[in-house]
């Protein structure tokens, strides 16, 4: 406690001596289109750690070191899509205000980046593609979830939310899907400290046993608060995750928070307020509305801090929000509370520290869907479970009488009301780092941090409820724990050296993170209903499951540069991991890119035009990883307990060899700075190969052994990317700006290293999965492919390739346009090339609710005997455009609102106002998990009883005081 | 200078903690720490008995919609067995395979690694695993035409899989010292010569258990709170959705197992020899000899002695509404049944379900009397009743499939790792004598009539191809 005390003071008397006897610098930083003051500019001392950032209005004002006051200072400017600039200031002219103005800059040529690089790199010098997405990107979309919230926002990564469930997960597809074993969710990273992305399905009942993760599964990412955040990041898996080394394949997205403002505090309050419809356009029946839907209210208050000057800075922020859900009886309500802080602190002259705490509760509520069994919603009234469930009713709910449909309705609305499934998560996150400059040139970062992850949750499946689906079981309490405990260690050093017309970029460090997965059910049997402790049971079990890996690695990067326009970008990272086979050492990542921007040739800047301003060429090779999964790799005996004694049997087969898969990835790339640059235009093409991809496959049956997780397949993808801002008219009053992306991808599984096909979702082989099998797309439609004669099935072969659930194209779009204080905007996501199966369709068939999509000969001759014979019937395009937010928005000008007031706006957005698709089921409500899927890997693709994303109409009025 | 130095000496100490962290602990307990450890044969062969109950909720669950005795009348479970159609690449039969396959290989672990090495191992455990493994070679036998009983090895006949249980169960003989687990081994004998259609020494070892053990009753345990509940019970009685229907003709012995209370507390087991079984081996032995009197008396001695005398239980069974796929199952006592559109109409098969608590056979039951086995003369109405007392006593235990010459293939993913498979042996055997697209589950029901009619009287079709390979083997 001592040792403590006197580091305190030591650290107080430190903070305050650099407070005397300083020159203040100070100014203001304004946009050049609009004249307005520009907010959240970095404002540093070229080679120090001295700095701040301008506030609401754009001013600034710290002090210069001591040490730094007799020479001349120069200041660098910098802000996301904005070019940055230096100003060299003489001491002379310390005292005197500073009048910045910032251009935007869409082709951010000379943006400074962090993720993939281990510490800042200008874009300039690098090989590989890097998104960077602004808080002003990003500060008047409503979402309330960081994947939704980045939906048409990064140009080459499609985030598709896979179900209308509250917190349930989104499948993300950036450059196809490297593999078949694991999720394509990126790795996700917060202040440089990796966070849970919960891209491991639960190992326990949670998706099996009636938990209420098999209605749609639970996304770690729908809890990463989406307050006080700086920028985002996002790179693609290959060689820009190359330093990230087994982990990183399928890209990483690192979200920087606030740390600082400037100045006295500035306060900042919001509210939205809006109204939550379902979206029924893909309902079959026109009463199915009736049954399960309604309206809800949405709101959300938020509150923060900022303020500081150049030794101390903070940043907070806190909010409450409250979906009602669309759902009867509120079944998907969400409720969030979210907490964020962040401190900068000049500890010395070389030494900062920088930390930011999140602290994020969240409830919500689930209804069963899909294969949840007994009595679901969806299933009930959409697919013709209504046949066999309680009382059986007639399933064509659009041909009942209004008593009998009356009657429907009552079943319905009982069952919604005596269902109750919630999920609780508390999760705390920290970053804490230290930069160190002891040489103007030489940095070095430390940094560690936590993520802490609980999730608990309850299915209560009450007498009340079996009696009325006609279930002949007891009451039941199940509970889930699933405990996530992260750890991140990083040390990095940066080395930057000129010498005539080269320069010298050299990056190295060490990064540990550890993680650990703790799951726990505990589970009633046979208990009275409203108890809601597992003690209050007849009968209770427990179940647990935990994992642990711990990943190490050294990095060592070069990046060279020439005369400012030739790059050469070389590095490499090793890596040992806790999961990998005993055989196995360190794995080695490396990487290799060039780039060239020939608009820095001195010819180039002589060319008297203004069409093309920038021009950057860049090729690249790079390698990254996903490690195995933890424990695989030993051969064990399994224990469990049967009729009151231990039973032995064979354990996991144990893989000695067990490696990461790992892809290697080539891309080429254009960036253009077109018509004054006006237009930013990016294109790539990649080619990557997933080798000694991971597939856990079955051994002959004979062995009676599980299936044991091999480095044995081959995947590819390839494609091109383009993406384009075009900014239409831009002055001070008009500001018209157009993005566009499109990407293409060739997925295709090369080898299965002569494993048999298995399947990654869906039902048994005889219905309807997505198989990985070589020659084909990764997660193609299989199913039964039935052959007609005059209306009439013939025959039938099982298992064929019945359509890829991979979209060939995806992209999105946007469009921003100001008119002085108003600012429109409207985002859309796109794709094509795809296939889904609508099983909901296929189903409707088995239950006599429809024979749509079935020759009627058939129907006449065999009813619905062989409805699951012919399943290309109910397989459909999944091309689709959905726009995902439009909005408006009007900032009050300062002679209104007063001086007490700083800044404040209204709003009105439409969240997923219009679908348009080429299926008649919603090509992203799919079916969640599946009961027999291998690790979490998931194309999406397989339709069945999902609820589509509700539509919401939102206002918001944020003020800054 | 000072400061960095201490910054340094920081960042060193933040190195030397973080390489402490490097460690992992794996929590389970791999294959080498565990052989030769104290009680671990018990503990195999508790885990033995586990895979038995896991490898009968594949086979009975499934070979009894193959067969006509259950139809499965929703979308959980196989929607295609009933055809019946079976695809060697159909996940549930590698499931199958996979079962019987895991208790075949625990058999042989068990016996070379765990027992040589464990010191507290007995005779006895010595024996029970000789004898699970014995049973997996019987099961192996039955179910399939060609099965390999190594791991990806040769792929043996079902000769050569009864021949092998035959080995196993002698072992288990020797080694016992438990008298009535030996009648239980000698049931299982005369089980396998029976698959052998070795007549002699099936008579022989069924005699013996006529003789010194009729009311024997070996079972599967099951333990729903460890999570090994009973598929059949689920599909038969537990499940909201009454997932199994009876053929209604067998309404009256369905459901087997039931629960009362909670369900995972109270799983039935499942019987896997029993004193009945003597009876049907040696009465069918004696039909094949031609001693038609011999079996008309041992048949009419099974009805008295053994099934009269299986426990009975009331329960409350009006759940079962047959609400699915079809629903029009007969649900009134009232309701008579014909056995196919030739039959007379008889009542007394229909349960009312709704009208008050029924009575279940929690071991076996028989429509058939001594008066219907004395009015079977000839040979073929005294198979005819046979057949059917083997189907109505092993109802829900996974016999019937076998019985009507049903066999299934080797799997897909055997073929694909196990080089030694032939193409032929991954087809299904399917005697074309049985009736496709749900043929044997079918039936008419005539609600003004009260009559419901069975398309096809599959006892019926088994005698008229008593002659057909893989069918009543004693007559062979």
């Amino acid at each position: 406690m001592r040792i403590a005390n006197t580091v305190t003071i030591f650290l107080l008397l430190l903070v305050a001596s650099q407070a005397f006897a300083q020159q203040k610098l100070q100014g203001t930083v304004t946009d050049q289109v609009r004249q307005k003051g520009l907010s959240g500019v970095s404002v540093q001392i070229s080679g120090t750690q001295a700095g701040t950032v301008t506030d609401i209005n754009g001013r600034f004002s710290f002090n210069v070191p001591t040490a730094a006051a007799s020479k001349t200072l120069t200041i660098v400017f910098t802000a996301v899509g904005y070019q940055p600039q230096e100003r060299k200031i003489e001491p002379s002219q310390q005292s005197a205000s500073l009048d910045i103005i910032l251009e935007e800059d869409l082709v951010k040529l000379d943006e400074v980046v962090v993720t993939g690089q281990g510490m800042s790199v200008s874009k300039r010098r690098l090989s590989t593609n890097v998104t960077s997405i602004s808080e002003a990107q990003l500060r008047d979309l409503p979402a309330n979830r960081i994947d939704q919230l980045l939906q048409s926002q990064i140009p080459n990564a499609q985030f598709k939310m896979s179900a209308g469930q509250a917190g349930a997960t989104s499948i993300v597809q950036t450059r196809g899907f490297n593999s078949a074993f694991s999720n394509s969710t990126p790795i996700v990273y917060v202040d440089g400290v990796r966070v849970d992305n919960l891209n491991t399905a639960p190992a326990l009942g949670m998706t099996l046993s009636g938990g209420i993760s098999q209605g749609a599964s639970t996304s770690a990412l729908s809890d990463i608060p989406v307050e006080n955040i700086e920028k985002i990041e996002f790179i693609n898996g290959g060689a820009a995750t190359t330093l990230y080394g087994s982990d990183a394949a399928n890209g990483v997205l690192q979200i920087f928070t606030k740390k600082r403002g400037s100045g006295k505090a500035n306060f900042r309050a919001g509210v939205d307020l809006g109204l939550e419809t379902p979206t029924n356009d893909f309902l079959y029946f026109n009463r199915t509305k009736d049954l399960l839907f309604e309206n809800g209210g949405y709101r959300k208050y938020s509150i923060g801090a900022d303020g500081g000057n150049n030794d101390f800075g903070f940043s907070m922020a806190a909010a409450y929000s409250k979906s009602d859900g669309v759902l009867i009886h509120n079944q998907n309500q969400v409720e969030k509370i979210d907490f964020r802080t962040g401190f900068h602190a000049k500890l010395l002259d070389q030494l900062t520290y920088e930390s930011s705490f999140t602290y994020n509760n969240q409830n919500l509520r689930r209804t069963r869907n899909g294969n949840s069994g007994g009595y679901s919603g969806l299933w009930f009234a959409e697919d013709g479970a209504s046949k066999i469930t309680g009382p059986g009713f007639n399933p064509k709910l659009d041909s009942l009488s209004d008593a009998d449909f009356a009657k429907v309705k009552a079943f319905v609305d009982s069952a919604e009301m005596l269902m109750n499934n919630t999920s609780k998560v508390n999760r705390f996150q920290t970053s804490q780092v230290l930069k160190l400059q002891p040489l103007k040139n030489l940095v070095f970062k430390g940094t560690f941090g936590v993520d802490y992850r609980t999730q608990t949750e309850v299915s209560v499946v009450s007498n009340a409820f079996n009696r009325h689906i006609r279930s002949n079981t007891t009451g039941s309490l199940s509970k889930y724990d699933r405990n996530y405990l992260g750890l991140t260690l990083e040390l990095t050093g940066q080395y930057d050296a000129t010498v005539g017309d080269f320069s010298f970029l050299t990056t190295g460090g060490a990064q540990l993170f550890r993680n650990q997965d703790h799951q726990i059910a505990y589970i009633g049997q046979d208990i009275r209903d409203g108890a809601l402790t597992v003690n209050q049971a007849a009968t209770r079990t427990s179940n647990e499951y935990l994992a642990e890996v711990v990943n190490s690695g050294l990095f060592l990067q070069e990046n060279v540069g020439y005369k400012n326009r030739y790059y050469l970008d070389l590095g490499v990272r090793g890596d040992n991991n806790s999961a990998f086979g005993k055989l196995i050492g360190t794995q080695y990542y490396p990487k290799f890119g060039v780039s060239y921007i020939l608009s820095a040739e001195p010819f180039f800047q002589k060319w008297q035009q203004n069409f093309i301003k920038t021009v950057k060429v860049r090729a690249n090779y790079g390698v990254a990883g996903i490690f195995p999964t933890p424990f695989a790799n030993e051969r064990t005996i399994a224990f469990t307990g049967f009729n009151g004694g231990q039973s032995a049997t064979f354990g996991q087969p144990g893989n000695e060899e067990l490696k990461p898969e790992k892809s290697y990835s080539k891309e080429i790339g254009l960036d253009l700075g077109l018509w004054n640059s006006r237009v930013s235009l990016t294109v790539n093409y990649f080619d990557n190969e997933t080798r000694d991809a991971l597939f856990v496959v079955p051994p002959a049956a004979s062995t009676g052994q599980t299936n044991t997780l091999k480095n044995i397949g081959l995947i590819t993808n390839k494609g091109w990317e383009f993406s384009a801002v075009v900014s239409v008219l831009e002055n001070k009053d008009w500001d018209v700006r157009v993005r566009a992306s499109a990407n293409t991808v060739d997925n295709l599984v090369v080898s299965t290293g002569g494993a048999p096909s298995f399947n990654l979702n869906g039902m048994t082989s005889r219905t309807v999965q997505t198989v990985v099998k070589e020659g084909f797309p990764v997660g193609y439609i299989s199913g039964n492919y039935g052959v007609f004669k005059d209306g009439v099935l013939e025959s039938y072969t099982p298992q064929q390739f019945l359509g890829s659930t991979i979209p060939t194209l995806t992209g999105s779009a946007g469009l921003n346009v100001r008119y002085k204080n108003l600012s429109m905007f409207a985002n859309a996501d796109y794709q094509q090339g795809g296939y889904l199966h609508n099983w909901d369709k296929q189903f409707r068939i088995n239950y006599g609710a429809s024979t749509d999509g079935v020759p009627a000969a058939e129907i006449a001759k065999n009813g619905a005997t062989n409805w699951l014979n012919y399943s290309q019937l109910f397989v459909e395009k999944s091309d689709f455009i959905k726009i995902r937010t439009v909005g408006l928005v009007y900032n009050f000008d300062k002679k209104i609102i007063g001086k007490h007031i700083k800044q404040m706006s209204v709003g009105i957005t439409a969240v997923n106002p219009l679908n348009f698709t080429a299926s008649s089921s919603d090509p992203e409500a799919v079916m969640a998990g599946g009961a027999q899927g291998q690790g979490s890997a998931t194309t999406g693709g397989l339709n069945y009883a999902a609820f589509s994303m509700p539509r919401q109409f939102i206002g918001t009025l944020k003020i800054n005081f | 200078m000072k400061n960095i130095s201490k910054i340094l000496c920081a960042a060193g100490l933040a190195v030397l903690a973080s390489c402490q962290l490097k460690d992992v602990d794996n929590p389970n307990i791999t294959d080498e720490s565990f052989v030769g450890t104290t009680q671990s044969s018990s503990i195999w062969l508790n885990g033995m008995y586990r895979q038995l109950a896991l490898t009968l909720n594949e086979v009975v669950s499934f070979t009894e919609i193959t067969s006509d005795n259950y139809y499965n009348n929703s979308s959980l479970s196989n929607k295609v067995f009933d055809f019946p159609t079976i695809l060697y690449s159909d996940l549930d039969v590698d499931n199958m395979q996979r079962a019987i396959g895991r208790l075949t290989q625990m058999a042989d672990y068990g016996l070379t690694r765990i027992v040589p090495a464990d010191v507290t191992t007995t005779k006895d455990i010595n024996a029970e695993i000789n004898f699970l493994g014995g049973y997996a070679c019987l099961l192996s036998g039955e179910l399939y035409n060609a099965l390999p009983l190594t791991a990806a090895g040769q792929v043996a006949s079902a000769n050569e899989c009864f021949q092998k249980a035959v080995a196993y169960f002698n072992a288990a003989i020797a080694l016992q010292t438990d008298a009535a687990k030996k009648n239980g081994y000698t049931l299982a004998l005369a089980r396998a010569y029976y698959g052998m259609a070795n007549r002699t020494n099936a008579l022989q070892a069924a005699q013996t258990i006529i003789a010194n053990a009729p009311m024997l009753l070996v079972e599967a345990k099951f333990d729903g709170i460890n999570g090994v509940s009973n598929t059949m019970q689920t599909y038969t009685f537990s499940s909201s959705t009454n997932t199994y229907a009876p053929l209604p003709r067998l309404d009256f012995l369905d459901p087997k197992y039931y629960h009362v209370g909670t369900a995972n507390a109270d799983q039935k087991s499942i019987a896997i020899l029993k004193g009945e079984e003597a009876y049907l081996i040696a009465a069918e032995a004696m039909i094949g000899s031609g001693q038609l009197d011999n079996a008309r008396t041992t048949l009419k001695q099974l009805i008295s002695t053994v099934v009269n005398n299986r426990p009975t239980a009331s329960i409350n069974g009006s759940q079962a509404q047959r609400k699915g796929n079809r629903s029009d199952y007969p649900l009134l006592a009232s309701v008579q049944v014909k056995f196919d559109a030739n039959s007379p109409a008889r009542p007394g098969f229909i349960l009312g379900r709704q009208a008050g608590n029924i009575t279940v056979r929690r071991v076996s039951g028989t429509s058939v009397m001594a008066a219907d086995l004395d009015a079977a003369t000839t040979e073929d109405a005294l198979l005819y009743q046979l057949c059917l007392m083997r189907q109505e006593i092993f109802m829900s235990e996974g016999r019937r499939m076998t019985d009507l010459g049903i066999r299934f293939p080797i799997s897909q993913v055997e073929m694909q790792n196990n080089p030694n498979v032939k193409a032929e042996q991954t087809q299904a055997v399917i005697p074309s004598y049985i009736p496709g697209n749900l043929g044997m589950d079918n039936f008419g029901y005539d609600r003004t009539a009260g009559i419901v009619t069975m398309n096809f009287d599959m006892n019926r079709v088994l005698v008229q191809n008593k002659k057909a390979a893989g069918v009543l083997p004693m007559l062979k």
